[in-house]
């Protein structure tokens, strides 16, 4: 064979394996297939050849970028978002921002949640004066984890801080009575949603808001049921039974949907009553002081510590509240 | 007397033939495009923009600076054997430490010069994006100045006696286990063996800790820079150029041209 023949055969041979082998290589990163990875903190932290900062900025855009194209930020995607934060707080502890952003989104496992609290705990190190992440961390230890006495002591640290709210004194009382309810809950959900600009964490939090609306007006027709059955001496056999013939004890029944749901994102939901409970079929089930729809438990959602009381029955509330309130 | 104005005769003319390289040019630009970028980096983020904007121009400033310090430092003393001239200077009234140091501080004196047009791009697009500036951005510049002291000393010293191709290895090589130094204590000091611990502390003092002057973290944040940490910075930039170019000296004093 001469030596051009070989030549080409040669070239022909090596375009044959780079085409072979470029069409056989994905397309796709390893995190566009869903393998979400991101390298330990410490070996990046040790690779950064002093570029900490820059690499902390370049693990936190990758952050944000996750989570602004989720429509939903579900369990895998929030454990890719904490470990980016983790790689990000390692290499930078001193930034502010991520450790909360990733408390926001940590919350679909107590392991989840405790992990937060992690990164939480470090940003109280760095930055001891931010009332903001104490807050989030007794928010954490209220809603999620139902340990009231964590939630309180986190608060209390918070109390003295500069820019912390004046109702957080009112707040550790209340949960170091025990009486941990939907008002907390509510003041919880209202602070964090002023303390953010992200349009998914406002949706996030705007959403946990909307389930206590319905729980109040739930609450209010659970009033006026006990009200009808002192009267009448009998139960409701539906709800309509509250507004209509000659026992009823209300004006009208409250909206089953939040006010702020503009007409034409409303649902034609309507009041039922399921297992022997007032519910809106907007939301199909009670609130039960916590984020109830993460399969609806009653109390702390991940909680082994909880120290909170017994849920007080409803009937309880009417007796205190059924003159008040339209009943 | 008479030798300082040799060595400064000698920085002058390393100065000049620097300031010709077209590397350095090319190397300056990208950091200035680099530090601008930061602008467009940043406004992916919906917080934190100032700091990422102010990371992203330091890091620029220390990575291209310690770029020309190592390529146009390598080729300090093999351009001047390549072309003969050290013959015609060597023939002259001057050792061969003066114009080891000449060759040092006239690369000092321009990467410093770039260093504070760098500074000046820095601020300059800072200020444009109204991200904070005091005096502790300024302060971690000057630290990276003297981290570059200590790096052109290194590439001195390794262009002394090798080719620009290992000095080009040699001193990128140490530039970043300067970096990773504090890191290696750290992991010999968890050793079970305390020989391993007494080995990794010798190493550590022997190999340069670049980690004394990278203060960048703390300017960008708004943490203060402790004035007794920059002092010490400093006194250990100036002990450790001094025992590198002495060792570079007596190295260089040694070495056939022929």
């Amino acid at each position: 064979m001469s030596s051009k023949a070989f030549q080409i055969l040669a070239m022909l041979g090596f375009v044959f394996l780079t085409g072979w082998a470029h069409a056989r290589v994905p397309l796709e990163t390893r995190a566009d297939r869903g393998e979400d990875f991101v390298p330990a903190p410490a070996a990046v932290d040790a690779a950064s050849l002093g570029f900490d900062a820059l690499l902390a900025d370049y693990y936190w855009l990758q952050a944000v970028q996750v989570a602004g194209s989720q429509q939903a930020v579900d369990e895998r995607v929030a454990r890719h978002l904490g470990r980016l934060v983790d790689v990000v707080t390692t290499l930078n502890p001193h930034v502010g921002h991520p450790y909360r952003f990733a408390a926001v989104w940590m919350t679909h496992s107590r392991a989840q949640v405790l992990e937060a609290n992690r990164l939480l705990e470090r940003a109280i190190a760095f930055h001891p004066d931010d009332w903001r992440n104490h807050f989030y961390l007794g928010f954490n230890h209220f809603y999620y984890l139902g340990n009231y006495p964590a939630a309180a002591d986190a608060l209390e640290a918070a109390m003295d801080l500069e820019g912390s709210p004046g109702y957080l004194p009112r707040l550790v009382a209340r949960l170091k009575s025990q009486t941990g309810d939907i008002e907390v809950a509510e003041v919880f959900l209202r602070q964090m949603l002023a303390g953010t600009d992200d349009p998914q964490e406002r949706v996030k939090y705007e959403t946990g808001l909307d389930e206590i609306e319905i729980e109040h007006k739930a609450r209010f027709l659970d009033r006026a049921r006990a009200a009808y059955r002192a009267l009448t001496g009998r139960d409701i056999e539906r709800v309509e039974d509250l507004v209509t013939g000659p026992h009823r004890v209300i004006e009208q029944l409250p909206d089953p949907e939040p006010e702020a749901i503009p007409a034409p994102l409303r649902r034609g939901s309507v009041w039922q009553i399921e297992d022997d409970r007032i519910v809106s079929s907007y939301l199909g089930a009670r609130y039960e002081v916590h984020y109830s729809h993460y399969g609806g438990q009653e109390g702390a959602l991940f909680g082994e510590e909880t120290n909170r009381p017994e849920a007080s029955a409803p009937e309880d509330d009417v007796r205190e509240h059924a003159e008040g309130e339209g009943a | 007397m008479a030798s300082l104005l040799r060595i400064h005769a000698l920085a002058t003319n390393t100065f000049r033939e620097a300031i010709r390289n077209k590397l350095l040019y090319t190397l300056l630009g990208f950091s200035f495009l680099m530090i601008a970028s930061g602008v467009l980096l940043a406004t992916l983020s919906y917080v934190e923009v100032d700091e990422i904007l102010q990371d992203m121009g330091m890091s620029a400033i220390r990575f291209f600076s310690a770029g020309i310090a190592t390529f146009v430092g390598i080729g300090l003393i093999h351009n001047e054997v390549d072309r003969r001239t050290i013959f015609t200077i060597l023939s002259k009234p001057v050792s061969r430490t003066e114009f080891l140091l000449g060759k040092w501080a006239g690369l000092t004196f321009t990467v410093w010069l770039q260093l504070a047009l760098m500074g000046i791009a820095f601020a300059i697009v800072s200020a444009l994006a109204g991200a904070p500036l005091v005096s502790d951005h300024f302060l971690a510049i000057a630290l990276i100045g003297l981290e570059l002291m200590v790096l052109v000393a290194i590439a001195t010293l390794f262009s002394a006696f090798t080719s620009p191709m290992l000095a080009a290895l040699f001193t990128i090589g140490l530039w970043m286990i300067g970096h990773l130094t504090r890191d290696l204590h750290a992991l010999a000091q968890q050793s079970d063996l305390e020989s391993v611990g007494l080995v990794g502390s010798w190493v550590f003092q022997l190999l340069p800790d670049f980690e004394v002057f990278n203060k960048t973290l703390e300017a960008v944040h708004g943490l203060p820079i402790e004035r007794g940490e920059v002092g010490l910075a400093v006194a250990y930039a100036i002990g450790y150029t001094g025992c590198t170019l002495l060792l570079g000296s007596m190295i260089f004093s040694r070495r056939d041209f022929k």
